[in-house]
């Protein structure tokens, strides 16, 4: 068990590796190797009139004219024992871990993620509890019930479910809701200690619209999941040894069936937490993925790095917990 | 200007419409609250005038403050915020109407005294006045302001850069963080502790101007050191306003409260307040629904209103009462690019001045309270504004038969292909470029349309000759308000072929006529108004002439005056917009 | 990303035997697997219908934008001036004769328009993007499922941190430092060739993981044991033997991968690093319609309803093809 569980770090940190050394040859690689020179790259970041003093300063500042691979060595030096950052006459120890610091408010990025995540996850977690609960439940009657009226019309509204895209539901929520109907008022995302009450308020019709979709997927694929499994030949066997039919679906059924949507729920949630762009973006929520959008749209490089690191890692802890929990519940997996 | 909401000064719409406004509200000082209010009383009057304190003013915003280091901001909002908490040498009278135009001493005791060569320009401080830790101000601090301000690059890239530009540096002094040692710096002398002088390297007429810039206020040299200097100094202003900053978290809010050690003789500020609260990084419409439902009284980005708002304000008789519609001191312009085939050829320029569609581009503004469609240079708000229309297109709407005749002269009689640029996260600019694209290939001008991010838009991307030619940018969406509210400031950084440096130039059509760049250096040395005033006229009409600019509109805000707002009023000064540093709420 | 995978429950697919009994009941004479596919998929109604809708859809791409005018035709006559909104019309929609669906605001350009020459880009972009998937995820899946060992273990892992990445920031990331000109192409045209690359490139694991395991028990079939010991060699026995029997998984995931790259490319729209106005696309313009829904909600409703019935149509025709083509997902 334990060698396992190591095993299963041993890749997540080799997978890690992989996307930041990915992700910063995207942020820094290919602005050069598509002809930008470093002058180009150091005047976005000055305000005012370009001087040669002035750019020589900003390269000094970003670094821009270091080798790609002695920035990648510091970069991961900084997470692992921070660094020195100059700031004209100051110097700012950025501890470990250290993410670099944000080229056009000088915040550190670490700081950044820590201000957002709380928005992402609640919006994430929210609504991943919401789809899971309601796909599964919907998925499951409709396979047990199959041909009903219950599956037909569950299965069709799935159906619309995938098939409608997530920022036009947003949208059209916050139109007939907020301002037609004036059920709710627009979503404002508030702090939970600040008052649990407006920011569960703010946070329905985000949970509502995200989980739908999701809820529409997972439906579906439980469905397809249950229907499968209960055709299986030891689940013949189990009702054939007379067990009580509601013990045959739970203990059997269920549980073969739900295993490939743990899986996949591991890795949505992992995706998710590290932004839920389009969500944040229709509900103008400022989270992680709005802060990565900003940061792609402001060239603020260290920004959407972490951003997307915090998400790799993310998906790569999410990853390592279901595998986790296979292992604990199939003692099988431990040894393929 | 390099940026939008950057700095813009505008008088009042002169004439006519300023005529219109004060008769339809009967006169600047009538006392009440909202109930009597009208449109486009703010831009006259001071509305609600009151004496009436306490509470808390919440202040939205959907970016962010270039900075609150009134060392190292640029945008009009700013410098307007930064009233709040810090007193420049001189600064714009805090009345109604297009009297705030009028430079007025602040922490000076007087105007600037210009020697006769106008090469020397002294200042005297007003005694008594303290920091909020309790020190008082001293010429030193005003020195090392502007020494950290202009001569820091690696540091403060923010801010303009005026005083570097105009005053003498006989030892190439480096700034306060490579050489803390002030004597070194001798573009500021300070022979007194009450005694600032300037000595520039050119004679500049209109120095009093340079003195309203945030970057006069003074900052002690002790504070800005170590961690808490530099960049961190934002985070840490020492206030010499009504408030003081308690905090500032960038893309989250800023917090000021009541400063005890201000000087309450500044006759400029009001301390009403309690406390301020900005919060940023809220969402447009966000903003716009807040100031109306009551939880929050105004929005200090200073844009205005957007779509859906300018809709249910503009339709609604009791909103409409509480909204003004300024000028904003903004021109929306296109350049064309005089280095770009086939715009080389002056009849190709003046092909697409007759052919677009500033009709579209209006709507794309907002409609007519967006802006009114201009075809001078300098916006009617200028003292210098003179008007003219050499190139009339039926209001506006376009004129493809006199475009042809032109493209016809210019051996082009089928049209060509060429590029236009706008900042990306400007979707007004966007529709404003799809606007220009459909009216050119009317007349067989093919435009492919380009983006690029605002910051370092002017820097790396308009703004560098090389940058332009590679691209092909024949075409480029630009706004532009002056620095400060002269022919000079509007014209000089757009016009002057003097301007032109490297990268990083606002006179993005590349205008190199040495007849112009002979009439800037003159001007600066007259030192009576109205004749400068008649230079600059003559330079808008060599531009024109030139047809290297083609301008759109003489831009106008819609703001929602929220009536619980106490002296509330446009300040010419900062853009047009709501005068932060009198603001109360009434009871 | 996740591929749908079940179906409606519909009665008529839901019968697989009893179809398969009718069918062999009347005629004695053989069928192929795709004839008795097709004869299930025609009883399919709904996905008939989906299907139908499909055609209509691609035609409407192909002959739309020339029966539809302009899409980028200003009416600014149509818009009042002061409001900046259109004058008239069912709530300020701007819809008469000559705009069925309105006018866009702020310019006035025709909504008709803008959504048919839309689908254009959409189906363009969607139906590229899948077949350079489906290239990669065939190839791969065939090589890493034929030829197994350390070749398997690589394909397989490169294949888990490809489903690992967070896709979507990635396309961001990319879009956003990609330079504006690149490869002779540039604007519009190196935009819609790089989307179809991203979009592309990242979403071929999907498919590659379901022929990995298609291969992997095809391998072990008769029929190619019989092959390679008449002594075939890898190239014959992957293209000859492997991949006629890997068809209909293959057509049954392209088409519901197609509904899923729509909604990408119009997402990627959305945020604004997508296909580059005034080029019209309909996430594009809710990108434009979110700041202004409140007063024109018309401009957020039809290019949603547009991106709606299209991948619903594509969903409906994959369900039911994948039900037709594949006995077991019908059981």
């Amino acid at each position: 068990m334990i060698r396992y569980i190591i095993r299963r770090l041993l890749v997540a940190v080799l997978l890690l590796a992989i996307i930041s050394l990915v992700t910063f040859g995207i942020f820094f690689l290919l602005p050069k190797l598509a002809g930008q020179s470093t002058d180009d790259l150091a005047a976005r970041y000055l305000g005012r009139e370009v001087t040669p003093e002035g750019l020589a300063g900003v390269k000094a500042k970003l670094g821009l004219e270091d080798p790609f691979l002695v920035r990648y060595w510091e970069f991961i030096q900084g997470i692992f024992v921070g660094t020195d950052y100059k700031f004209g006459t100051s110097v700012t120890h950025c501890p470990a871990p250290c993410l670099g610091y944000s080229y056009r408010t000088n915040e550190p990025v670490m700081d950044l993620l820590l201000d957002r995540a709380p928005v992402t996850f609640s919006i994430a977690l929210g609504a991943a509890i919401l789809w899971l609960v309601a796909g599964v439940a919907i998925g499951v009657v409709s396979a047990l019930k199959r041909g009903s009226f219950f599956d037909r019309a569950a299965m069709s509204v799935a159906l619309a479910g995938v098939s409608l895209p997530m920022f036009f539901t947003g949208l059209v929520s916050i139109w007939l809701v907020c301002r037609q109907l004036k059920l709710l008022p627009t979503p404002r995302y508030h702090e939970f200690f600040d008052n649990p009450a407006l920011w569960a308020q703010a946070l329905i019709l985000p949970w509502i619209t995200l989980a739908f979709l999701y809820a529409a997927m997972y439906a579906r694929l439980t469905r397809a999941g249950m229907l499968e499994t209960m055709g299986e030949d030891y689940i013949r066997t189990a009702r054939a040894k007379g067990l009580p039919e509601r013990s045959v679906i739970t203990r059997h059924g269920l549980r073969s069936a739900l295993t490939p949507i743990i899986t996949i729920f591991g890795l949505d949630i992992g995706l998710l937490l590290g932004g839920a762009v389009i969500t944040e973006t229709t509900f103008s929520f400022a989270g992680l993925g709005q802060l990565m959008l900003q940061g792609i749209t402001r060239s603020d490089l260290p920004v959407a790095l972490g951003v997307t690191m915090a998400t790799g890692l993310f998906v790569i802890i999410a990853n390592l917990v279901v595998d986790i929990l296979y292992a604990v519940a199939d003692p099988r997996v431990r040894l393929a | 200007m390099r940026r939008t909401t950057r700095r813009g000064i505008a008088v009042l719409a002169t004439g006519v419409s300023a005529a219109l406004v004060l008769a339809a509200c009967g006169g600047g000082d009538d006392e009440g609250g909202g109930g009597s209010a009208t449109f486009n009383q703010g831009n006259t009057s001071i509305v609600n005038p009151s004496d009436s304190k306490g509470g808390t003013l919440r202040m939205l915003r959907t970016g962010d403050f270039d900075s609150t280091d009134p060392g190292n901001m640029y945008y009009a909002t700013a410098w307007n915020f930064s009233r709040l908490y810090a007193r420049s040498l001189l600064t714009f009278k805090s009345v109604g109407g297009q009297g705030n135009l009028e430079i007025t001493p602040d922490l000076a005791s007087g105007l600037g005294q210009p020697s006769a060569d106008l090469k020397t320009w002294t200042y005297k401080l007003r005694p008594g006045v303290k920091f909020s830790d309790g020190t008082p101000v001293t010429s030193k601090d005003v020195k090392y302001a502007i020494a950290r301000s202009n001569y820091s690059p690696e540091v403060m890239e923010k801010g303009p850069v005026y005083f570097r530009q105009y005053l003498s540096n006989p030892n190439k002094y480096k700034g306060p963080y490579k050489d803390p040692n002030l004597d070194n710096f001798k573009g500021v002398e300070t022979p007194d502790d009450q005694t600032v002088v300037f000595k520039l390297s050119q004679p500049f007429a209109e120095f009093d101007y340079l003195a309203t810039i945030p970057q006069t206020a003074p900052v002690p040299q002790a504070a800005d050191a170590g961690a808490k200097g530099g960049v961190n100094y934002a985070k840490g202003v020492v206030s010499t306003g009504p408030y003081k900053l308690d905090s500032y978290e960038p893309g989250k809010s800023i917090k000021l409260s009541k400063n005890p050690n201000w000087d309450a003789s500044d006759t400029n500020r009001k301390q009403l307040l309690d406390n301020i609260e900005v919060q940023l990084g809220v969402a447009p419409d966000e903003v716009d629904n807040r100031q109306m439902d009551g939880s929050a009284e105004i929005d200090v980005a200073g844009n205005g209103v957007n779509a859906a708002a300018r809709s249910k304000l503009l339709s609604d008789p009791e909103l409409k009462k509480n909204a003004d519609n300024p000028n904003s001191g903004f021109l929306w312009y296109t350049a064309i690019s005089r280095q770009v085939e086939p715009f080389t050829n002056k009849d190709c320029r003046i092909a697409v001045q007759y052919a677009v569609d500033k009709t579209g581009y209006q709507n794309a503004y907002g409609g007519t309270t967006g802006g009114d469609i201009a075809s001078t240079v300098m916006p009617p708000s200028l003292k210098a504004h003179q008007k003219f229309d050499l190139y009339p297109n039926n209001n506006g709407k376009g004129d493809p038969v006199k475009a042809k005749e032109h493209l016809a002269k210019c051996g082009k009689p089928n049209g060509f292909t060429t590029n236009i640029s706008y900042r990306t996260e400007r979707p007004k600019e966007k529709a404003a470029a799809e606007s220009i694209k459909a009216s050119l290939e009317k007349v067989g001008i093919k435009v492919n349309i380009k983006n690029y991010p605002e910051d370092g838009y002017t820097g790396g991307v308009v703004g560098d000759p090389k940058f332009v030619q590679k691209n092909q940018l024949g075409l480029m969406i630009y706004g532009w308000a002056a620095d400060f509210p002269s022919g000079f400031g509007f014209l000089q950084q757009i016009t002057d072929p003097g301007a032109l440096k490297g990268t990083g130039s606002s006179n993005i059509s590349h205008i190199d006529l040495p007849d112009i760049a002979k009439k800037f250096q003159d001007v600066v040395q007259l030192k009576d108004e109205a004749e400068r005033n008649k230079v600059y006229q003559e330079i808008d009409k060599a531009v024109m002439e030139d047809a290297s600019i083609i301008p759109m509109l003489y831009a106008k805000n819609l703001y929602y005056r929220n009536p619980k707002m106490t002296n509330v009023f446009i300040n010419y000064g900062y853009s047009g917009m709501i005068d932060y540093a009198n603001l109360g709420l009434a009871k | 990303m996740t591929a749908p995978i079940e179906t409606t429950g519909s009665e008529a697919q839901a019968q697989p035997e009893a179809v398969l009994a009718g069918i062999e009941r009347k005629a004695i004479q053989g069928r192929s697997l795709g004839q008795i596919a097709w004869l299930r998929l025609k009883r399919d109604k709904v996905a008939m219908g989906g299907g139908i809708l499909v055609v209509l859809l691609i035609l409407m791409a192909i002959v739309g934008p020339f029966l539809v005018g302009d899409p980028n035709q200003p009416h600014n006559d149509l818009i009042d001036p002061m409001l900046s909104r259109p004058k008239t019309g069912f709530m300020h929609s701007g819809m008469s004769a000559d705009h069925w669906l309105g006018v866009d605001l702020p310019a006035g350009r025709d909504m008709l328009s803008r959504i048919v020459n839309g689908a254009k880009y959409s189906l363009l972009i969607s139906f590229l993007a899948t077949m350079l998937a489906v290239v990669l995820g065939v190839v791969f899946g065939v090589i890493a499922g034929y030829f197994g060992g350390w070749v398997d273990t690589l394909i397989a892992r490169t294949m888990d941190i490809f489903l690992a990445f967070p896709l979507l920031l990635f396309a961001i990331a990319l879009v956003g430092v990609f330079p504006n000109s690149a490869f002779g192409l540039e604007g519009n045209g190196l935009r819609v060739a790089f989307l179809i690359f991203v979009i592309g490139f990242f979403s071929w694991p999907y498919i590659g993981r379901i022929i990995r395991g298609q291969t992997l028990s095809l391998r072990e079939r008769e029929f190619v044991d019989a092959a390679r010991s008449m002594g075939a060699r890898a190239p014959y026995i992957l293209f000859r033997e492997l991949l006629p029997n890997l068809w209909a998984p293959i057509l049954v995931y392209a088409t519901l991968m197609i509904p899923t790259n729509i909604i990408f490319e119009a997402s990627l729209s959305f945020l604004g690093v997508g296909i580059i106005p005034p080029t019209p696309s309909w996430g594009g313009m809710l990108n434009e319609a979110k700041e202004v829904y409140e007063i024109a909600p018309h401009f957020m409703f039809f290019p949603g309803m547009a991106i709606f019935i299209t991948v619903l149509a594509f969903n409906l025709f994959g369900d039911g093809l994948r039900d037709a083509l594949d006995p077991r997902s019908s059981r």
